[in-house]
């Protein structure tokens, strides 16, 4: 056991961090929040030069090669400093092809996606917003070699700039929701596909896609048909696990933040990090962060490793969705009135936790998975 | 970053988890809790009789240098913690293993080593602390009871108080002032000693279950060879301070609730209310998992404490942490599972008694945890004022 990073980690987190001080500052985010992009396709190229598409993309592909602890750490940078975009969306979507996809469609669409030129994201809730399968009502109908995919996705991040969508179908009804599941990488430029963009709290373009009557090629169809569900959970287990990791960076840049200004911060003529209830918050804050730390590399470590860790993963998601919300709230109550300002930069982060909350399983429905996983009937 | 055993500390583990599993099912029924330890008398003689099974296997010593009876590693150290917790086995004097001779390793005499260390690694000898007073709790500096120079003794006068198990310990170490006139924290000597010197008597203090784990002890004009000075005279608080910091990540409480979480699941799938298993019941669902993922939190942080010390560097903020968390963490398993049971949360050991009793023990208890071995307040003080570098006001 050696918890301290590589010297290639620590390399990879400090250029990480270099590069978004310089390159995506508040301004940036701030913009691209009010933009409808909602991303920079000039940064996207400069991440893509970087390698942080294809960080865990195999070498053979145009990859780095990376392993998922790797992307853990970057993901700890971009959630520290904000990075608005389609990174994690494209990066945990591409899971799914790496895993499940044929050489055919690895060879097509992993360098591509490796080089920036490929935007992917999965369309998963429907109008319910329930994690689970049952949820799945939209239908994928075989007509000859085709299928036709015909209902509404909802919460899709960055489906409007995506170059493809892999959609969560159902293909057949089943007593046990989990069967008859199937995924097709659909081109978003398939006809019959209307996006539209969601008006959320962290303005991170998740968006309404109705498929009409949406073509979608055989070749198209990710794994084997009828039996997807698995590859959602693999995605859902990933992407939970990425998205502690962007939290925990965010979580630390809060503090970081609270602890600075209540020692500018002065009234009755001393600091007001000198009293002790908000000292005492602040020793909360920083407690309740390094203990999420700690899991989220642990299970970070397991995934890499190829370990089974799908109640890890999910103790992580749902705890670390508290103390992200919990932390930035104090954050900005620390602050002050100011700390409600959206030229203050606290807010961003606050409003980021909502949405990192929701995003590839919110705590009730980690805690479910949790509870089943410790043996509860 | 790397979370994975050596296949040597691997090995380790398996055994100590197979000698704590055996030792498991000898325990007596009484011991439904920690403390029964030290209020119980076939509880005490049970930790008696691990401590000599664990001293002849050296896992008393882990970690220590070989001179002394050292075996294996720090991590040997976390590694059989996990086992005791687990298994629910006393037999590891916390006070002479875990504080004293850690300290005694970095600031006693070579002489003072020789004499004390074995004991305490074979398990022959139990220690109390004696640092608290009545006046004196987390302000320990302010402390009064003398220790006055007298030849080759010290005479000491006082009183301290809280004191774990000093009724049934051998030996006991303790902080005293020693030079009345000179500035606070340089007036205090740390002295090791025996407990049945005359002069000292020790009073168990009721706790509110009925048990007495904790005891006030008098000093009148107890003598005290001044050989038995660890460190410099007047400069005691510098021994305390380095004692503190051998702080224990909770691997033992955490590991103990973990088994203990288990047994809480058994009880929801086995327990009817309403039509229905507990377990169904969705909040009952929901609480419980909170719980294991604040338990799976607290066993990371653990580690990450582990891996500092077994490079031997500092973990001071991450332990104040540690402590703050899992000794909370206690409290609201006690709360949970007490509230689980319903009425019968209320229940002390008996045949109506869910758990043997072991619940409404814990809500009786698990306070103990948040105000012993530097109050959850004072950590974070520790940690906003050492660790984050906020002003201290005077």
């Amino acid at each position: 056991m050696d918890l301290r990073l590589t010297e290639a980690q620590e390399i990879l987190k400090k250029m990480a961090r270099d590069f978004l001080a310089t390159e995506c500052p508040k301004t940036l985010v701030r913009e691209l929040e009010n933009s409808e992009k909602g991303y920079s396709p000039e940064l996207w190229g400069k991440m893509a030069e970087l390698g942080w598409m294809g960080l865990v993309i195999p070498e053979k592909y145009e990859g780095m090669g990376y392993t998922f602890q790797d992307l853990a750490i970057l993901l700890e940078e971009t959630g520290r400093n904000i990075l608005p975009g389609p990174l994690i969306p494209t990066v945990i979507s591409t899971f799914s092809i790496i895993e499940t996809g044929n050489e055919e469609q690895k060879k097509e669409l992993l360098p591509k996606i490796a080089r920036g030129e490929v935007i992917i994201t999965t369309a998963l809730l429907e109008s319910e917003g329930t994690f689970n399968a049952s949820g799945i009502a939209i239908k994928a109908t075989s007509k000859g070699d085709d299928f036709t995919i015909n209902g509404t996705k909802l919460f899709v991040e960055m489906a409007h700039v995506a170059n493809y969508i892999i959609c969560v179908t159902r293909t057949k009804d089943s007593t046990s929701p989990e069967k008859g599941i199937t995924l097709f990488l659909v081109d978003s430029k398939t006809p019959g596909i209307h996006c539209e963009i969601i008006p959320t709290i962290a303005a991170d373009k998740l968006c309404e896609v109705r498929f009409e009557n949406v073509t979608v090629p055989k070749k198209n169809m990710l794994g084997i048909r009828d039996k997807g569900w698995p590859i959602v959970e693999m995605m859902l287990r990933k992407g939970a696990i990425a998205k502690c990791a962007e939290s925990v960076g965010a979580m630390q840049t809060c503090i970081e933040m609270t602890v600075a200004y209540s020692k500018e911060r002065v009234q009755y003529d001393r600091p007001i990090g000198a009293f002790q209830a908000l000292q005492h918050i602040m020793a909360d804050m920083w407690t309740s962060m390094q203990t999420s730390r700690y899991l989220v590399y642990k299970v970070a470590w397991m995934e890499s490793e190829g370990q089974s860790c799908a109640k890890e993963a999910s103790l992580a998601k749902a705890y670390v969705n508290e103390v992200y919300k919990n932390i930035s709230k104090w954050a900005i109550r620390l602050h002050g009135a100011i700390g409600t300002s959206y030229d203050h930069d606290i807010q961003l982060y606050y409003r980021r936790s909502k949405a990192a909350d929701t995003a590839f399983g919110s705590t009730d429905f980690h805690r479910e998975l949790v509870a089943k996983e410790i043996g509860l009937i | 970053m790397d979370f994975e055993l050596t296949e040597e500390q691997k090995a380790h583990r398996k055994e100590f988890f197979e000698v704590c599993n055996e030792l498991e099912e000898k325990r007596p029924p009484s011991f439904i809790g920690f403390e029964a330890t030290y209020s119980i008398d076939e509880c005490w003689e049970f930790h008696l009789y691990c401590a000599r099974e664990f001293g002849k296997r050296g896992w008393l010593a882990l970690g220590w240098p070989p001179e002394y009876g050292g075996t294996g590693t720090i991590m040997d150290q976390v590694l059989f913690a996990e086992a005791r917790g687990y298994h629910r086995i006393s037999g590891y004097d916390i006070f002479g293993v875990q504080m004293l001779a850690p300290t005694l390793l970095q600031a006693a005499s070579d002489e003072m080593k020789k004499e004390f260390l074995p004991p305490i690694a074979r398990g022959e000898v139990m220690w109390c602390e004696l640092w608290s007073e009545p006046n004196s709790g987390s302000d320990l500096a302010t402390l009064t009871t003398t220790a006055i120079k007298k030849g080759d003794e010290y005479v000491i006068n006082g009183q301290k108080i809280w004191n774990t198990g000093a009724h049934r310990a051998d030996w006991g170490f303790g902080v005293f002032r020693t030079d009345p006139a000179a500035r606070k924290h340089h007036n205090l000597t740390f002295l090791l000693l025996d407990m049945k010197t005359p002069g000292i008597t020790v009073r168990p203090i009721p706790y509110m279950d009925g048990g007495s784990p904790f005891c006030e002890v008098y000093f009148d004009d107890a003598h005290v060879p001044a050989k038995n000075i660890v460190g410099q005279e007047n400069e005691g608080w510098a021994a305390v301070n380095l004692l503190a910091g051998f702080e224990r990540s909770g691997m033992v409480e955490i590991m103990s609730m973990l088994h203990e979480l288990e047994e809480l699941v058994k009880y929801c799938n086995e327990t009817e209310r309403n039509g229905q298993p507990l377990a169904r019941d969705p909040i009952i669902r929901n609480r419980m998992a909170q719980l294991a993922c604040e338990l799976e939190a607290a066993r990371s942080i653990a580690y990450r404490i582990a891996d500092l010390q077994n490079r031997n560097e500092m973990a001071l903020m991450d332990s104040s942490a540690a402590k703050i968390f899992y000794s909370e963490l206690g409290e609201r398993f006690a709360f949970l599972a007490t509230d689980i049971a319903g009425p019968y949360g209320q229940v002390k050991a008996s045949r109506w008694a869910p758990a043997h009793g072991a619940w409404e023990q814990a809500f009786q208890e698990c306070f103990v945890t948040t105000i012993s071995m530097g109050t959850n307040e004072i950590q974070r003080n520790i940690i906003a004022w050492y660790g984050l570098g906020l002003p201290r006001m005077k």
